[in-house]
């Protein structure tokens, strides 16, 4: 065994020991204990370093009482409900899709601290089994309602071979310092085809914590947007697997960071089969005193032969003030593979705002258009019409400075 | 006397510690039509760049006078919708903002302006497919990115399109001719000669008297060294084509 120097612990750290003994966890408070938070040193945590961000926790959320308003409407979409971790009845379903609810979380353990609290502090979690060719839009909305708490809540999707999908996971709540840490496992079968859309959404003073594992089979075709646009302090964990020949996914996702905020997007992919491929693509848009990170891992199985994998990564800062951090990380153990990544980071074109306003448009409104088409790559492959107008709608929301 | 349209008095520009315009005199009367012709590196694209509020230039004297009104001050956008317009000698690519969304936003910039409303989608349909006809720009062409793509004739067509919908009464056209084929080359002539009228006038910046054959103009100035060194009428264009432009440096000297 090796010997551990003693590790000073803050209160954060001493309300998350505290929650996690009284849940019975006692291999991950004792873990917390002798760790603390994860800093900059721990490779995962290089520019989210929670031991500094992460100053306060607060009380596990009761249930919850009233309800705020949906952060984010779809004409047409079947919503469920999951408030303060506690997963609410819900109407008739919409054929191909069976609801339910279980115990416990969903996600596969692994080194990583918000996975180890979700796991250890969620009681149930909500189940959707998806068939055929599901038609509406079926969104999840996540609430933390009520006084500053800390919540956790899961879900956990199966889409059946061949079938497809349009879900939407969007966080809100109350107006308060939450804690939330929410958790999905989403499987596709073999030749499925699914797009996963997720908004943060959290409260400015809130803490976002998210975790996506998704599981590919055969031929599944996936794409995600995750758009980080809430909360002080906000992680969104993805764990794509590819796990069947042909399976490839478009991981997208988007900060979009104003002042005082802090918001990180850490994907860590695996390609564990032969003829797989992915094309993950992250943008971040900065202003005011604010930080992006974008950390991207792509590990490739020795048997994953003819892996096809590129990593991008975009930032576009508004202001002096603001950071956008890059990590990219190849871990490739095949030896027939291509794999690549590149990033860019910059400020709004001179020349392109001067081509604009020499038509007359105001340089505020040229400024506004030049995003808009930085950001078309993501939002223009979602072909839900309502559902388009509604992210289109939260970037307009955060561009007009809500 | 009639104020002219465009007065620029003894204009100084510098970028970067270098004096690039040595005191620019011009004047373009309403309804006229000028031409400048100079070497390569003279400074014609400054100037025309410093005429639409291009920053990264250091005026470091001088004035130039709009309809009148000093427009140094000005934002791009605010020259632009006094009446202001550039047709670039490299109009630039902007991938992510569709043509059209591009001509309405401009088109709705002008008019609000001009105090008034902005004009409905099938007003505006209708503006841009007349417009875009009559120089033979196809429709395929305005469902792409702005610029994006476009071959150097068709960039310079989509310039003139723009002059056309957004009806200023100052056009700086830069080298338009520069890319055109000889079929191109009369059917954007064509587009500008419809534009004359007697209160807009009109700058040409060219290097070739071909382009004079088709777009005649009342007076041709000849550049040099950061300053209009001779004007004369269209025969000038002539006579630098015969001379070359030695003969004209002595006189700058
Ligand atoms: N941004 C800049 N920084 C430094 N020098 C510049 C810049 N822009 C222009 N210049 C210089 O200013 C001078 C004038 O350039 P300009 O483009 O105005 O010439 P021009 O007369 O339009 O030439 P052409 O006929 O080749 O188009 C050139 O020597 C050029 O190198
Ligand atoms: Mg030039």
């Amino acid at each position: 065994m090796t010997m551990h120097v003693p590790v000073r612990l803050g209160p954060a750290e001493l309300k998350l020991i505290e929650q996690l003994s009284a849940a019975g966890a006692v291999a991950a408070a004792e873990r917390l204990g002798g760790a603390g938070l994860p800093t900059r040193r721990v490779e995962a945590y290089h520019y989210t370093d929670l031991k500094l961000l992460l100053r306060a926790v607060p009380e596990l959320a009761g249930a919850a009482e009233a309800a705020s308003a949906p952060a984010l409407r779809v004409a047409g979409a079947y919503q469920l409900m999951i408030a303060n971790g506690v997963v609410q009845e819900t109407g008739t379903a919409p054929a191909g899709v069976i609801v339910g609810k279980s115990a416990g979380s969903v996600l596969t353990t692994r080194d990583d601290v918000v996975t180890r609290l979700n796991l250890a502090l969620t009681r149930e979690c909500l189940t959707l089994d998806l068939d055929g060719s599901v038609d509406p839009v079926i969104q999840i909305d996540r609430r933390t309602e009520g006084a500053a708490g800390h919540s956790t809540s899961a879900a956990k999707i199966f889409v059946a071979d061949g079938g497809s999908a349009v879900i939407l996971e969007t966080y809100s709540g109350s107006e308060a310092a939450h804690l939330g840490n929410h958790a999905t496992y989403l499987a596709l079968g073999k030749g499925a085809k699914v797009t996963h859309i997720t908004v943060n959404l959290a409260a400015k003073a809130a803490t976002h914590f998210a975790s996506n594992e998704y599981h590919l089979a055969e031929g599944a075709q996936l794409r995600t947007l995750i758009i980080n646009a809430g909360g002080a302090l906000s992680r969104t964990q993805l764990f794509p697997r590819y796990e069947g020949a042909g399976a490839h996914a478009d991981v997208t996702g988007l900060n979009l960071v104003s002042d005082g905020q802090h918001s990180d997007i850490t994907m860590d992919a695996l390609h564990a089969v032969p003829h797989t491929s992915s094309k993950p693509l992250f943008k971040s848009i900065a202003r005011g005193r604010s930080k992006a990170v974008v950390q991207g891992r792509l590990v490739v199985a020795r048997d994953a032969q003819k892996t096809d994998a590129k990593l991008m990564s975009q930032g576009l800062m508004l202001s002096d003030e603001a950071e956008i951090l890059v990590k990219p990380e190849l871990e490739i153990y095949a030896d027939d593979v291509v794999c690549g990544h590149g990033s860019t980071c910059g400020r709004l074109d001179d020349e392109s705002l001067f081509y604009l306003t020499s038509r007359g448009i105001e340089k505020g409104e040229a400024e506004t258009m030049l995003v808009r088409a930085f950001l078309a790559e993501l939002v223009d492959p979602i072909e839900d019409a309502a559902l388009n107008e509604a992210l289109t709608a939260v970037i307009e929301g955060w561009l007009a400075g809500k | 006397m009639t104020t002219p349209m465009l007065e620029i008095r003894d204009l100084h520009v510098r970028i970067e510690e270098r004096e690039i315009l040595k005191g620019v005199n011009l004047v373009v009367p309403k309804g006229e039509v000028h031409a400048i012709m100079g070497r390569n590196g003279s400074g014609k694209s400054t100037l025309s760049y410093v005429l639409a509020g291009k920053e990264d230039y250091e005026v470091t004297g001088g004035e130039v006078l709009l309809d009148g009104v000093n427009i140094l001050e000005m934002e791009p956008s605010e020259r632009a919708t006094a009446g202001l317009f550039l047709a670039f000698q490299y109009p630039i690519e902007i991938p992510g903002v569709a043509t059209m969304t591009f001509l309405k936003a401009a088109l709705n910039a002008k008019r609000k302006a001009n105090g008034e409303g902005e004009l409905s989608t099938p007003d505006f349909m209708r503006a841009v497919k007349e417009a875009g006809s009559a120089l033979h720009i196809d429709s395929d062409m305005l469902k792409r990115a702005l610029n994006v793509g476009f071959s150097g004739g068709e960039k310079k067509r989509a310039e003139i399109l723009q002059m056309a919908l957004l009806k200023p009464k100052m056009c700086i056209l830069d080298e338009t001719d520069s890319g055109l084929d000889i079929d191109a080359l009369q059917v954007v002539s064509h587009g500008v000669n419809a534009l004359r009228d007697p209160n807009r006038s009109m700058l040409v910046i060219t290097h070739y008297q071909r382009l004079l054959n088709h777009i005649v103009p009342d007076v041709v100035h000849v550049f040099s060294d950061g300053r209009v060194v001779e004007s004369g009428g269209k025969e000038l264009a002539l006579e630098l084509e015969a001379k070359g432009y030695a003969g004209f440096d002595e006189v700058a000297a």
